[in-house]
This record gives C-alpha cells, sequence and structure tokens, in this order.
C-alpha cells in the first residue's frame, strides 16, 4: 500500500499526510546531514597539518641573471588515511620570476602520497641568494608556505691556454693545449670548445667536452697550421640548464723564429758548367738546436732540374751536423737560379727556404776542367818515368857488359 | 835479334828470338812491372782520395789512408798479376808440351807488361785531368749510422757520369794494352816454352779473352 503511495509516475496521487510525514523526515535528515558535516571539517584541519613540503629543486641549481629554468616542490601528505584536496599552488616573487601558470585546479593527493607543482622562471636578480614563497592552498582556508634558497651567480667558466709554441712559423703545425675549468657551484653540461680564425687550420676545429662538475678543470689539445699571421677565436659553449652561455678568448698568431729549431744553412757553393748542364755542389750544416729530417735541395725556375741530380736528397741532420749535396739544371741566360732547400721538422711539417746561386762568378766558384788538374801527380809521374827510363838504361848497359 | 824497346812493342817474333840462348834475366821485366804498377797506383791514388774525401767528415784523415792503401794496392798486385799470369801461361803451355822453366816464362811475361806501362800512363793522365771536376758528397754521420742511406750514397757517387766515365774510359784502355801485351806475350811464350805459333795463341789467347771477358761484364754491370 505505502509502495504504491508513493508514485514518481503520479505525484498528484500522494495523499495529504503521507507528504507531511515526509517532510518531517526530510526536515530530520537535513538536521542529521548537517551535523555529520560539521564532524567530518574537524577531522579534516586535523589533517592539514601534516601537509608538508618534502624537497624542492631548481635546473639549473644555480642561475645566471637572466636564465630560464624549473622549480619543483614535492609536497606530501602525511597522514596515513586521510586525502587531502589541493585547490591552489603558486610560486614566485620578484626576483625569482614565474613565467608558468599557478595550478588552479583542485587534485587530492592520497594519504601517504607525494605531488610534484613545476613551475617555470626566470631569474630576474644580480648575483645573490633569494628566498621567493612557494604558496599551497587546500580546503579553501587551509594553507602550505615554503621559501627556499635560491642562488644566482654570474661567474662564467674559466678558458685559459696552458701552453702554447714559443712562437709560430707559417705552415708549421703547432700544437696548443687550453685549460677548463668551472668555477661555479652547479655543474654545466654540453660544454663545447671551438677554435677559429683567418688563415688557420686548426685541428680538431671543435671538441665536444661533455659535463663539467663544479670545481672541476680539464684540459684539451689541438693542433694549428697557420697559413698567415692572424687572431686565433677560442669559444667555450656551455649549457647552465637550458642556458647558453659562451666564454670566448683570443691568441695571437705572430710569426717569429723559433729559437730552437732546425736551422739548415748552405755553404761551400761550387759551381761547374759542362754541356750546357750546371752542376752546383755545396753543404748543407744545421746550425740549430732541433734535428732537420729529410733535407733535400733542388733548383727552381728559372732553373731546369737535369739528370743525375735532379734534387739530392741529404736526408737527416742532427744539430751540428752537416752533408754535401749536388744538383744538376740547365738554365738558359739566366744569371741565377734560386736554390731550395726543405726540411721536415718532428711532426712533418716541410720547412722550405730558398737561396739565390749565381752563375757568372760573384760568390761562387767555378770548378772543373778550367780549374786544371793536381800537379803533385803529374810530378810524380815524372818522377816514375824518369827512374824506370834511368833504372832501364842502366840494366841495358849492365846486361850488354 | 834486336832487344831494343820498338821492336818488343812492334815486332816481338824479332825482340825474342833466340831467347833461350840467353840466361835468364828477371830484371828488365821486373823493372816494367815495377813502373807499371807505380803508374796505375797514380790513378788508384787519385780514385782512391775521392772515397776518402766521402767519409772525411766522419774520419779526418781518412783520404791519406785510403790514398796509401790504394798505392801500395796498385803495386804489390802488378807484381802478383806478373805471377798469376806467368803461373797460368805456365800450366797451360804444359798440356801443350812446352818447355823451358818457369822463370823463362815469367821473363818473357814480364817483358809484355811494357804496354801496360803505357797504358797506365793514359789511365792516369786521363784521371789526372777528370778527378778534380767531380764533385764527391761528404757523408753526414747520421747517413754513416744508416746503412741503406749509406748504399744509397755510395750507388750515386759511382753513378756520378763522370766516375762512370773514369771507368769506361779505364777498362777500354786496359783491354787495349792487354791485348798488346798479349801480341807479345804469343811470341814470348812461344820462344820461351818452345811451342808452336798455334799453341802460343791458345796459350795466351784464352786467358786474355775471358779477362777481357770479365772487365766488360764489370763494366756494363757496375
Amino acid at each position: 500500500m505505502f509502495g504504491k503511495s508513493i508514485c514518481f509516475g503520479n505525484p498528484s496521487g500522494i495523499s495529504k499526510p503521507i507528504a507531511l510525514v515526509f517532510l518531517i523526515l526530510a526536515g530530520l535528515a537535513a538536521l542529521t546531514g548537517a551535523a555529520s558535516a560539521g564532524t567530518a571539517a574537524g577531522s579534516l584541519i586535523a589533517a592539514g597539518e601534516n601537509v608538508y613540503v618534502s624537497s624542492a629543486s631548481y635546473d639549473p641549481a644555480v642561475f645566471f641573471t637572466g636564465d630560464t629554468g624549473t622549480v619543483t616542490y614535492s609536497v606530501t601528505n602525511g597522514n596515513a588515511n586521510q586525502s587531502i584536496t589541493v585547490n591552489h599552488a603558486s610560486f614566485g616573487d620578484s626576483n625569482i620570476r614565474r613565467t608558468s601558470t599557478t595550478y588552479d585546479a583542485t587534485a587530492s593527493i592520497g594519504p601517504l602520497q607525494t605531488r610534484d607543482y613545476t613551475f617555470s622562471v626566470i631569474a630576474d636578480a644580480t648575483d645573490g641568494i633569494y628566498y621567493p614563497k612557494f604558496s599551497l592552498s587546500y580546503f579553501g582556508t587551509q594553507s602550505v608556505w615554503h621559501q627556499a634558497k635560491i642562488q644566482v651567480d654570474n661567474t662564467p667558466l674559466v678558458l685559459l691556454v696552458a701552453d702554447k709554441p714559443d712562437s709560430f712559423t707559417l705552415g708549421t703545425k703547432d700544437t696548443i693545449s687550453v685549460q677548463i675549468a668551472n668555477p661555479r657551484k652547479n655543474d654545466v653540461k654540453n660544454v663545447i670548445l671551438k677554435v677559429s680564425g683567418n688563415g688557420l687550420e686548426p685541428m680538431p676545429g671543435t671538441t665536444f667536452i661533455g659535463k663539467l662538475a663544479s670545481g672541476d678543470h680539464t684540459t684539451v689539445n689541438f693542433t694549428v697550421t697557420p697559413g698567415s699571421e692572424s687572431v686565433m677565436n677560442l669559444e667555450l659553449d656551455y649549457n647552465n640548464g637550458d642556458n647558453l652561455h659562451t666564454v670566448t678568448t683570443t691568441l695571437p698568431v705572430v710569426f717569429s723564429t723559433d729559437k730552437k729549431q732546425a736551422e739548415p744553412v748552405i755553404s761551400n757553393i761550387a759551381v761547374t758548367s759542362s754541356g750546357g748542364v750546371y752542376h752546383v755542389t755545396g753543404d748543407v750544416t744545421n746550425a740549430g738546436l732541433l734535428t732537420a729530417n729529410a733535407v733535400t735541395v733542388t733548383s727552381l725556375s728559372p732553373a731546369v732540374p737535369e739528370d743525375p741530380y735532379r734534387s739530392y736528397i741529404i736526408g737527416a741532420l742532427k744539430q751540428d751536423d752537416f752533408g754535401s749535396f749536388e744538383v744538376t739544371f740547365t738554365a738558359d741566360d739566366a744569371e741565377s737560379v734560386p736554390l731550395q732547400l726543405s726540411y721536415k721538422d718532428k711532426d712533418g711539417n716541410v720547412i722550405t727556404s730558398q737561396q739565390k746561386v749565381s752563375l757568372s762568378g760573384g760568390t761562387t766558384t767555378v770548378k772543373g776542367p778550367a780549374a786544371g788538374p793536381d800537379m803533385v801527380p803529374i810530378a810524380a809521374l815524372v818522377v816514375i818515368l824518369l827512374g824506370a827510363g834511368g833504372a832501364y838504361y842502366y840494366l841495358s848497359r849492365k846486361k850488354q857488359r | 835479334m834486336d832487344r831494343s824497346l820498338v821492336t818488343l812493342l812492334t815486332k816481338p817474333d824479332g825482340f825474342f828470338l833466340n831467347l833461350n840462348t840467353e840466361p835468364e834475366s828477371l830484371g828488365v821485366p821486373a823493372l816494367f812491372v815495377l813502373t807499371s804498377g807505380l803508374v796505375g797506383a797514380i790513378s788508384a791514388y787519385l780514385i782512391a782520395g775521392l772515397t776518402g774525401k766521402m767519409m772525411s767528415a766522419i774520419m779526418p784523415g781518412m783520404e791519406s789512408i785510403t790514398g796509401i792503401i790504394a798505392v801500395v794496392s796498385a803495386i804489390i798486385g802488378s807484381f802478383i798479376f806478373w805471377g798469376i799470369v806467368a803461373g797460368v801461361f805456365y800450366v797451360i803451355s804444359s798440356s801443350f808440351k812446352g818447355t823451358g822453366t818457369f822463370n823463362r816464362c815469367l821473363e818473357v811475361v814480364g817483358y809484355g807488361f811494357l804496354p801496360q806501362v803505357i797504358g797506365a800512363l793514359v789511365a792516369a793522365v786521363y784521371t789526372i785531368m777528370t778527378v778534380p771536376s767531380i764533385s764527391v758528397p761528404s757523408l753526414s754521420r747520421s747517413v754513416m749510422n744508416d746503412p741503406q742511406a749509406l748504399n744509397a750514397a755510395i750507388t750515386a757517387f759511382m753513378h756520378d757520369p763522370a766516375i762512370r766515365m773514369v771507368t769506361q774510359i779505364s777498362a777500354v784502355v786496359s783491354i787495349v794494352f792487354i791485348l798488346w801485351s798479349a801480341y807479345i806475350w804469343v811470341y814470348g811464350i812461344k820462344e820461351a816454352r818452345g811451342l808452336s805459333l798455334r799453341d802460343a795463341q791458345l796459350c795466351v789467347g784464352i786467358p786474355v779473352l775471358l779477362y777481357i771477358i770479365y772487365l766488360v761484364y764489370s763494366v756494363t754491370l757496375a
């Protein structure tokens, strides 16, 4: 009967007494619900005291002024059997300015659970230590506040030329040593050294170093073959977080004489002409302090090298050592011809020098048939023949007697 | 019977005619051998001086040492060559039933050295004229310590056009004058060992031909 009176399909059919009872019951139910709701609110306020910031991290760990990065706060619900509902999270101040939006969507954190809140920030401050605020609101009036230290430090990486040759020489490959140090309080990554310069041939031109820890340093060696005097640019790129930074330095490449280098010197030059072919002989002495390898002498235009000595390889000449050479060439109507002296240093660099040789008098001497034979053998020959003749005469006379 | 030097050089048959009727005498032949050795020593001294000059940078005074060795070798070598030639002729002529003593054989071979004196004279004059124009590379210490570099340097020196010319001219002169000596030796051996002209020609011709082949081989393949 009662069931039949509740009819959602025909409400007008409900009798008045039943409706009255319904209202009374509804009023009691409302009073009961309000009371129970007040009890639950009291227990949640108690739960809010166990919500705390369990960690805060920054990337990069230390900012340059103007660097962008991220700040991540981890919020932990320390209640064992009670969730909390978060409805707002924010971070930042005028020094460490937030560039991303706040967290405004309602979300719950379960019992003993942790949730991360990440904000994009930009460091507008100069060097110093700052304490921007992180705030978390839940249940409308409950909040968590937290301040953590963030440092802004504009100290760059250090780029030093640790070793370089005493002097640069045209076309000579030299090794340069560069030290890279990280004096910052945080690690940097993607460290790349780039070497460049007009007329320079660096090898390698780019060196990837990778991560460089705080307080650490590394050494990079590379070679440079200068084709002309120039300025060597050393550029060090690195990332602080995701921010690219660059340190540059320069190294002047000015040619000068290597005080230790090998120094082959041509001397004792003699020129002989025979049948239109010039024979030039001489000595090469190493007046330097290092060994000259593969010392070679040849003639250059207007001379046309001819066999048998188109070029003459003396070989290695140590300090104070010397070797003789001979080159043959033709040179129509030339007053002088250049002789090219080349050698290799310990790295295989070919160093050349030229010296002109006069073909018509001057400092050269002319040897050959015009120089005339040595008179001593001729005198010996005459003495022998006279002695032999005398002995023969004596023996013949003796035999006849 | 004409014992003049001109006859010896041009008509050795007349020079050696009735040689066996005279007592053996090695004085004049030895004089010829000594003279050829002394004249040849001049060429040897000059060529050896070039070799010494190559090594003078490492061993100062090397020129004098090589020169002395060359002179002594040339003189002693002449006498050794004299003995060897006489010995060879003596042995071969024995197969032709030759008679006569070894000293007589030595004597006629010694007389045959007179063209060698002239040949040595020609070679010496040519060498004296040529050597001043030959450039000699001085070997450095580092080259001396490197066998390959040393070998290359000596090979290059021996292939110097002037050196090759001296070697070739000397070989040609040797061949010409050894043939002249052979001409004398044929008649000398014929008389000294009592052989027929044909046997004497074989006795002398075969070793001389082998010697010439050796000379040509040495010059062309050097």
